[in-house]
């Protein structure tokens, strides 16, 4: 069970930070670069990156480099691994019942069959 | 006590198992039969602590293809019923220790059906988000209504 949410730590962290989701909301507007998205923000750049970082690593952003610029764009996949992410376990959990039904049923025959 | 699904965050399986109740809830605490149907094959369970008693631990081992056998769940038993209910959870070790990480409280009832058994397995998330930081922002509770109100925000 453990092993299926840890795509899944990441995401959530990110949404617990205020920067990193303001970083999120400015960016629902389209493409920035780091200099706009921290602009805002008083916080020291290397600071302001480590919330960037964890963001690209969570995946709800992308970033390109042109040049001397670092661009940030929105990446939708973080929302839609939220939203399935139950149906994944409700997924896990109806297979596992599926096994024991399988199991119970098979090993019962063979009992009553004795 | 009867668990509360909160619909955001919790689900629940109920199926009706053509065998008598015995026949499920010794699937389920025999350790040996219990490591032939917990999870998918090819991989591969390993029961390594089933102590059927409040605060008793329930560890096991995972293992996929040639790795080596890993940490599934650490976790102990809440609530033990002889033939009726079996409550489980990470967020415990045996002896009521407190786990680093906490993920799932499991509630596993049977009762009997006129076709076999009615075996119910409800699982109840943990709201992994800092409700503070949620009130903040003026979410509601629950991960799937942040992200939609998220999505809605971005996308406006």
């Amino acid at each position: 069970m453990a092993k299926s949410l840890a795509p899944l730590d990441g995401v959530f962290q990110s949404l617990a930070d205020p920067t990193r989701r303001a970083v999120l909301v400015r960016l629902g507007s389209g493409p920035a670069s780091i200099g706009e998205l921290a602009a805002p923000f008083d916080m020291a750049l290397p600071s302001f990156m480590k919330h960037i970082h964890q963001l690209e690593t969570a995946g709800w952003i992308r970033t390109r480099k042109d040049g001397r610029v670092r661009t940030c764009t929105l990446e939708r996949k973080s929302f839609d691994l939220v939203e399935s992410w139950l149906d994944e376990q409700r997924a896990i959990w109806n297979e596992r019942t599926d096994r024991l039904e399988g199991f119970v049923t098979s090993t019962h025959e063979e009992e009553g069959a004795e | 006590m009867t668990a509360t699904l909160n619909p955001e965050l919790d689900l629940s399986v109920t199926r009706v198992i053509r065998a008598p109740r015995a026949a499920v809830w010794g699937a389920w605490t025999d350790p040996e039969r219990f490591e032939q149907w917990w999870v998918p094959a090819p991989q591969i369970c390993r029961v390594r602590e089933m102590d059927l008693r409040p605060g008793g631990s329930f560890r096991t081992e995972i293992r996929d293809g040639a790795a080596e056998f890993s940490p599934h769940i650490s976790g102990c038993f809440l609530a033990v019923d002889d033939h009726e209910r079996i409550v489980f959870t990470d967020a415990l070790l045996g002896g009521w220790r407190p786990a680093e990480a906490s993920f799932v409280t499991a509630v596993i009832t049977m009762s009997d059906h006129p076709d076999g058994t009615e075996y119910t397995a409800a699982a109840l998330h943990r709201n992994v988000a800092d409700r503070d930081k949620h009130e903040e922002l003026g979410f509601q509770e629950g991960w799937g209504t942040v992200t939609r109100q998220l999505a809605e925000l971005v996308e406006a």
